[in-house]
C-alpha cells in the first residue's frame, strides 16, 4: 500500500501545506481543496498544478463550485484515465460494435474519456479502445424525450445515467412505451462525487428489468471504480493505489496524475478488501 | 498621448491585413475555380452514394438522376431534396438511426460517435467515423480561422455533448494547438456562473457561445459585480444559436466591448458558414458543404438576397451524408464578390420555416420583428421580447418587452406606431420586468404562459 514518493510534489502549494511528521501529505477531502482554493483564490488549481505547467487539458472539478477548482491533464494521462474506464465497461461486458448512451453531461469524465470525439489530445478513448461507438444527449431531464428517442433508434447496449436524470428517464421511456429488458446489456449511474447506495441502484435495476451498476466517481482525484457484477463492490483499478488511513476512511492516490496530482484523496469510511473476487483476484475492492 | 490620425488609419489597414490573412490556399481560388472543385466533389460524392448508400440509391432512381452523369453545378437540379421528414420517414421505417446515408468501416476499424439533429421537427442522428471528424476538424478550423481565432490562449469547449459541433471542436482545438478547458455542467443559464469563472481564470483570446447563453454570463457578470472587464483580452466573441441583427450585433458589442463580434450558422448537418473576416456576411465554409436557395414551391433557386429553402450538400464523403438537405432553414445567398478575398458566396440564416407565420399578407420570422424594431427604434437594438402566440392567433403583434432605461415609455410607443405603419397590422408592446434567460437572442415566438415560466 506504497504510496509514490512526495518529493516531486513539495513543490506544490496545497500538498506543502499538508506534509505530515512521516514526511507524507495529510489525506485530503473536496472540503480542504475548497478551503485551500479560497484562501489562495489566485490559483485556479488550488495548488496541485505547478505554474510552469501548460497542461493540455483543464478541467472545472463539478463538485466544487464555491469556489469552483480547476483540475489538469496531459495527453498521456488522458489516455491513462481513458483506459481506467474501459476497463470498467469490459468487465460489465460489452461487444464491438455495440453503442453506448450517455444520458449526462458532456464535461462528465465519463463522457469526454469515452471518445477521442468528445475531448482534445486523447488519443484512444474507452469506447475507441472496446470497438464500440458513443452518443451523449446532454444530463438534464428535458433532454428525456430525447433520451427515449436514442434507446428507441440506436438501441444502445449500454447506458450511463446521471443521478438526477434517472427518474426522468424512466418516464420517458415508459411513456415511449421501450423496454430496455432484453435490449439493453446494462446500465451505469453516476452521482457528481461519491456513488449512489445499492439499494437505490437494486430498485432501478428491477423497474428496468436490466443490470444496473454503480460508478465510484471522485474527479478532484480522477478516481473512476465499477461495482463489480460478481462482488458487487467497487473495484480499485491498478492505475490507483488504494490505503486505509484512520477510522476506516480510505485513500487514493493516482499513478498517473502527474501534471495535477492526487495524493492520498479521502474517500472517506469505507470496507476495503484485498482480493477475494473471481473477477480480478488480486485488486482491491472498496464498499462506501 | 493621443494617435494621430495616420497611425489610426495605418493600425486599422494592418488588422484588416491581418484579419484577412487566408487560412490556406483554398481560400485564395477565384468563384469560378471553387465552382469547378465543388463540381467535382460533388460528382465524386454521387457516385459514392448511388454506389455505397441506399438511401440516395432508391431516391436517385426515383428521380431518374444518374450520378455518372454530373458534370457541372447546372446539373445539381436534377438531384433529388431531401428534407427532414424523409430522414425520419426512413428511421421510422427500419427502426433504426441508420437509415442508408452512412459511409462507415466495420466497426473494428473505425469508431463511430453519434449526434443529433436539433429536435425542433423531430430527432434525426448525424454519425461520425474518425474521417468525418478530422476533415470538419479541419473545415471549422477554417471557419474559425475567419472569425478571428489565432493560435495562443486556450479554447472554451462551448458545445453541448448533443451536437456535432461537440465533435469537431476538440479538432479545432488540436489544430491550433491551443489547450482545451472543459466547463462542468452544461450550456444553460443556470451554469453561467462557471462560464463566467472559466472566461476569468483562462483569459482566452476567442470565445464561441450559443446566443442565449451570452446573456446569462452577461446577468451572471453583473450579479457578481463584474462589468466588461469580464471580457477584457477577448479579442473575438462567436454567436452561434441563432440569426443575429446587425443591431443585436452593435448591443452585444457595446455590452462587452469585445472588438470583433462574429456569427456562425449552420446546422448540426453540415451546413457551416462563418463571418467574413470583414464582416460581410457569413460565408460557407466552401471545403465541406455546398449551399443553394431555393423556392420552396418549384425546387427552382432563387435570386441574390432573396429568402428561400437553404439547402445544402456534403462535400466530404464520410459519415452521414447529406445531399441536397432541406433541413427547414429558411435562408438567403449572395454570390456577389467579397472584398476579403474568400471565394464562397454569403449566406444568412433567418430561422425556420416551422416558425414562419403570417402577419397581415406577409410571411415573417421571428428575425423580421427584431430587425424591424431596431431599425425603426434604433435605441431598441439588442431589446429583449417575445411574440405571442396569443398575439399571432388573433392576428396582430404582440410583444412582451423587457423593460429597461433603452426602452422607456415614449420609445416603447414610438416603436409601436412604427411597427403598426410597417406591418399594417395592430400592434401591442407589454412591458415586462423579466424573460426566461434561455429565451433572449433572436425573439421566440410563446405563449404567455410559456414566457412568464422561471429560467
Amino acid at each position: 500500500m506504497a504510496h509514490p514518493s512526495t518529493s516531486s510534489h513539495n513543490a506544490l502549494a496545497f500538498y506543502r501545506e499538508r506534509i505530515a511528521d512521516d514526511g507524507k501529505p495529510r489525506p485530503w477531502t473536496l472540503a480542504d481543496l475548497e478551503a485551500f482554493a479560497a484562501a489562495n483564490p489566485g490559483d485556479r488549481y488550488a495548488g496541485r498544478v505547478s505554474s510552469e505547467a501548460r497542461p493540455k487539458l483543464s478541467m472545472q472539478i463539478e463538485a466544487t463550485a464555491e469556489p469552483p477548482i480547476w483540475m489538469a491533464l496531459d495527453s498521456g494521462e488522458l489516455d491513462k484515465w481513458a483506459a481506467v474506464l474501459s476497463r470498467i465497461y469490459a468487465r460489465w461486458g460489452c461487444a464491438t460494435g455495440e453503442c453506448i448512451a450517455f444520458f449526462e453531461y458532456g464535461s462528465s469524465p465519463l463522457v469526454i474519456l469515452s471518445s477521442s470525439g468528445y475531448v482534445g489530445y486523447l488519443k484512444r478513448g474507452a469506447a475507441e479502445r472496446l470497438g464500440i461507438n458513443a452518443i451523449c444527449n446532454d444530463g438534464v431531464a428535458a433532454m428525456a424525450p430525447r433520451m427515449a428517442t436514442i434507446v428507441e433508434s440506436v438501441k444502445p447496449a449500454m447506458i450511463v445515467l446521471r443521478r438526477d436524470v434517472i427518474a426522468p428517464f424512466c418516464s420517458a421511456i415508459e411513456m415511449a412505451g421501450v423496454s430496455l429488458k432484453g435490449r439493453a446489456r446494462w446500465v451505469a449511474v453516476c452521482d457528481v462525487d461519491g456513488a449512489l447506495d445499492r439499494d437505490e441502484t437494486q430498485r432501478l435495476a428491477s423497474t428496468l428489468g436490466v443490470e444496473v451498476y454503480r460508478i465510484l466517481r471522485a474527479d478532484a482525484a480522477f478516481l473512476l471504480a465499477g461495482e463489480c457484477p460478481d462482488c458487487r463492490l467497487f473495484h480499485i483499478d491498478a492505475a490507483y493505489n488504494v490505503e486505509q488511513v484512520s477510522n476506516g476512511e480510505i485513500a487514493i492516490t493516482t499513478r498517473f496524475a502527474k501534471t495535477c496530482p492526487a495524493i492520498r484523496y479521502n474517500i472517506g469510511a469505507a470496507k476495503l478488501e484485498r482480493g477475494g473476487c473471481a473477477k480480478a483476484p488480486r485488486e482491491w475492492r472498496v464498499e462506501l | 498621448m493621443r494617435e494621430s490620425a495616420a497611425r489610426v488609419e495605418s493600425r486599422a489597414l494592418n488588422d484588416i491585413a491581418k484579419q484577412s490573412e487566408p487560412f490556406d490556399a483554398l481560400d485564395r481560388m477565384t468563384s469560378a475555380e471553387l465552382d469547378a472543385w465543388w463540381a467535382r466533389r460533388l460528382s465524386a460524392i454521387y457516385k459514392v452514394a448511388a454506389r455505397e448508400l441506399p438511401f440516395y440509391r432508391e431516391r436517385f432512381a426515383a428521380a431518374g438522376f444518374d450520378a455518372t452523369r454530373f458534370r457541372s453545378l447546372a446539373d445539381l437540379k436534377k438531384v433529388p431534396i431531401t428534407r427532414k421528414s424523409d430522414l425520419l420517414a426512413a428511421q421510422r421505417r427500419i427502426g433504426s438511426n441508420a437509415i442508408g446515408i452512412e459511409r462507415v468501416s466495420e466497426p473494428s476499424k473505425d469508431h463511430v460517435t453519434l449526434s443529433l439533429s436539433s429536435g425542433t421537427s423531430g430527432t434525426t442522428f448525424v454519425t461520425h467515423n474518425r474521417r468525418w471528424r478530422r476533415m470538419q476538424g479541419l473545415s471549422s478550423s477554417r471557419g474559425h480561422w475567419w472569425a478571428g481565432l489565432r493560435p495562443g490562449g486556450p479554447l472554451l469547449m462551448s458545445a453541448p455533448a448533443w451536437h456535432s459541433y461537440a465533435s469537431i471542436q476538440p479538432n479545432v482545438a488540436m489544430h491550433f494547438e491551443m489547450p482545451c478547458v472543459i466547463i462542468s455542467g452544461t450550456y444553460l443559464p443556470r451554469f453561467a456562473d462557471r462560464i463566467v469563472d472559466a472566461i476569468q481564470r483562462f483569459r482566452p483570446r476567442f470565445v464561441t457561445m450559443f446566443l442565449p447563453m451570452v446573456f446569462s454570463i452577461l446577468a451572471e457578470a453583473r450579479r457578481q459585480g463584474l462589468g466588461e472587464e469580464l471580457f477584457a483580452g477577448i479579442e473575438s466573441m462567436v454567436v452561434t444559436g441563432a440569426p443575429i441583427t446587425p443591431g443585436m450585433r452593435m448591443h452585444l458589442q457595446k455590452l462587452t466591448k469585445i472588438p470583433r463580434i462574429a456569427e456562425i450558422a449552420g446546422s448540426s448537418e453540415n451546413l457551416l458558414a462563418v463571418d467574413c473576416p470583414f464582416d460581410r456576411g457569413l460565408h460557407l465554409v466552401f471545403d465541406t458543404c455546398h449551399a443553394e436557395v431555393l423556392d420552396r414551391q418549384t425546387n427552382e433557386p432563387v435570386a441574390d438576397n432573396v429568402r428561400g429553402a437553404m439547402v445544402h450538400s456534403m462535400v466530404i464523403p464520410y459519415g452521414s451524408i447529406y445531399l441536397r438537405y432541406d433541413g427547414g432553414d429558411v435562408g438567403y445567398i449572395d454570390h456577389a464578390p467579397c472584398p476579403c478575398g474568400v471565394p464562397s458566396p454569403r449566406i444568412k440564416l433567418l430561422g425556420r420555416a416551422e416558425d414562419e407565420f403570417t402577419l397581415g399578407s406577409q410571411a415573417m420570422l421571428p428575425y423580421d420583428v427584431q430587425l424591424a424594431l431596431e431599425t425603426e427604434v434604433p435605441e431598441l437594438g439588442g431589446a429583449t421580447c417575445v411574440i405571442t402566440r396569443e398575439g399571432l392567433a388573433a392576428g396582430m403583434l404582440r410583444l412582451l418587452l423587457i423593460e429597461s432605461e433603452s426602452s422607456s415609455a415614449t420609445l416603447v410607443s414610438a416603436a409601436r406606431e412604427k411597427l403598426v405603419h410597417r406591418f399594417g397590422v395592430q400592434v401591442e408592446i407589454a412591458p415586462v420586468r423579466d424573460l426566461p434567460l434561455r429565451f433572449k437572442g433572436v425573439p421566440p415566438i410563446l405563449s404567455e404562459r410559456e414566457a412568464s415560466a422561471p429560467s
